[in-house]
């Protein structure tokens, strides 16, 4: 029996997806061939270790965090804050970062760090890292919506505001976002703490062709 | 309608949404770390499913197979969004986050083997993180999850020829990984 030829057919030997025929055959050729037997205990290695691969438990509040965002601001005033995750983490769709060095004195006019392409009626999140050099408790931070986009959950609302506690390092603001119509306008993430405050600003565009810019 | 109905109306589905997906988001996170390897980016996937899903309440409570059809959604979610980054390597070690594959080892156990089995888990877990997204996903459906090839090509509408020549390159990489250390990995398994 050729090594070659029977190559595919030793995954199939592996997961018991042989008739009696191939399995004798494959079996006697295993009997037979140090090099197939070799690989073929590697694989038995390989299933047994990633079946025991252990996953971590999911979050806790995991869904409710996630229904906060749907539900209106009016039903749930306790949760209107997105969450913050922290830590180091990694944005996984539509990234944008900022460095909050120090915050700036005074409000002052910034172009976009960023533009972001949504597409019509489908809801996308945005996530905008933030990172700051030292915790900042209580830092305010106010969002300004382009015209014809939503905070999911927030119909008609183009301006939120709420508090949340920075921590040092990344810091990440989910923003679930979605376009009503073409987005006038720029999004605005204004973060004050005292008489201190930074400005993000962040291009909303519809997209075109699927392509995110 | 007045706000006291739509509250209500909100609240019911919210309600209901949460009586569906309650009972899956466990094994929804647990797979969402299977396709991603990093925690943030499987919560993401999973918030971000959950998300696009609520609209959907309606739909929800018709499935039949609920689990499955989670499954196949976060699948999507997951192809999507690493399609959405540009076939950027979609995993990368994130600095600070716990590695759940930190054991205490058990007072049963050597150092020296526990050792031995946390480098092979980084090992694996580093060569998962290698594969593409579709490889990596039939591997964590079928050779972990224990999803047949039959039940996989229904759930990802993909043809059994092409799951087979997935997990045959996934498997040939991670058994690549694996022999780094040939001694270690020879001995595990007696024929």
């Amino acid at each position: 029996m050729n090594c070659a030829a029977i190559e595919l057919e030793l995954d199939d030997y592996l997961d018991g997806r042989l008739d009696a025929v191939r399995r004798q055959a494959i079996g006697e050729h295993l009997q037979q061939c140090a090099a197939c037997r070799e690989r073929h205990v590697q694989s038995q290695n390989l299933l047994a270790a990633l079946r025991t691969l252990p996953a971590p438990e999911a979050p806790r509040n995991l869904l409710e965090r996630a229904m906060a965002r749907f539900a209106p601001m009016q039903a749930r005033p306790a949760r209107v804050v997105p969450r913050w995750a922290l830590g180091g983490a990694l944005a996984a769709t539509l990234a944008l970062g900022v460095a909050l060095g120090v915050f700036l004195t005074g409000e002052q006019a910034k172009p976009p760090i960023a533009t972001v392409a949504l597409q019509l009626e489908r809801p996308e999140t945005v996530r905008l890292r933030v990172r700051t050099p030292r915790d900042l408790q209580a830092t305010t931070i106010t969002l300004t919506l382009p015209e014809n986009v939503e905070l999911v959950g927030y119909a008609g609302r183009r301006t939120l505001t709420w508090q949340a506690d920075l921590r040092e390092g990344a810091n990440l603001l989910r923003l679930p976002l979605v376009a009503h119509g073409t987005p006038r306008g720029e999004l605005v993430a204004q973060l004050s703490q005292g008489q201190a405050s930074k400005a993000v600003r962040v291009k909303i565009v519809l997209k075109s062709t699927g392509g995110v810019s | 309608m007045s706000l006291v109905s739509l509250f209500r109306r909100s609240r019911g589905t919210a309600g209901r949404f949460e009586e569906l997906l309650r009972p899956h988001v466990e094994y929804l996170y647990r797979l969402a770390w299977r396709f991603t390897a990093s925690e943030a980016d499987a919560e993401d996937l999973v918030q971000d499913l959950l998300l696009k899903l609520y609209p959907r309440t309606a739909e929800l409570a018709a499935v039949e197979l609920l689990r499955p059809w989670l499954a196949r959604v976060l699948y999507r979610q997951y192809v999507d969004t690493v399609r959405q980054q540009g076939r950027r390597p979609p995993l990368e070690p994130v600095l600070g986050e716990d590695d759940p594959l930190e054991e205490i080892p058990s007072e049963a156990e050597e150092p020296d083997a526990h050792a031995e089995r946390m480098a092979l888990r980084a090992r694996l877990l580093d060569a998962l993180r290698r594969l593409n997204a579709e490889q990596r996903a039939v591997v964590a459906l079928h050779d972990i999850e224990g999803y047949t090839l039959e039940e996989l090509e229904k759930m990802l509408e993909t043809p059994i020829g092409t799951l087979k020549s997935r997990l045959h390159r996934s498997r040939a990489a991670l058994r690549e990984a694996l022999a780094m250390e040939p001694s270690a990995a020879s001995q595990r398994v007696k024929e």
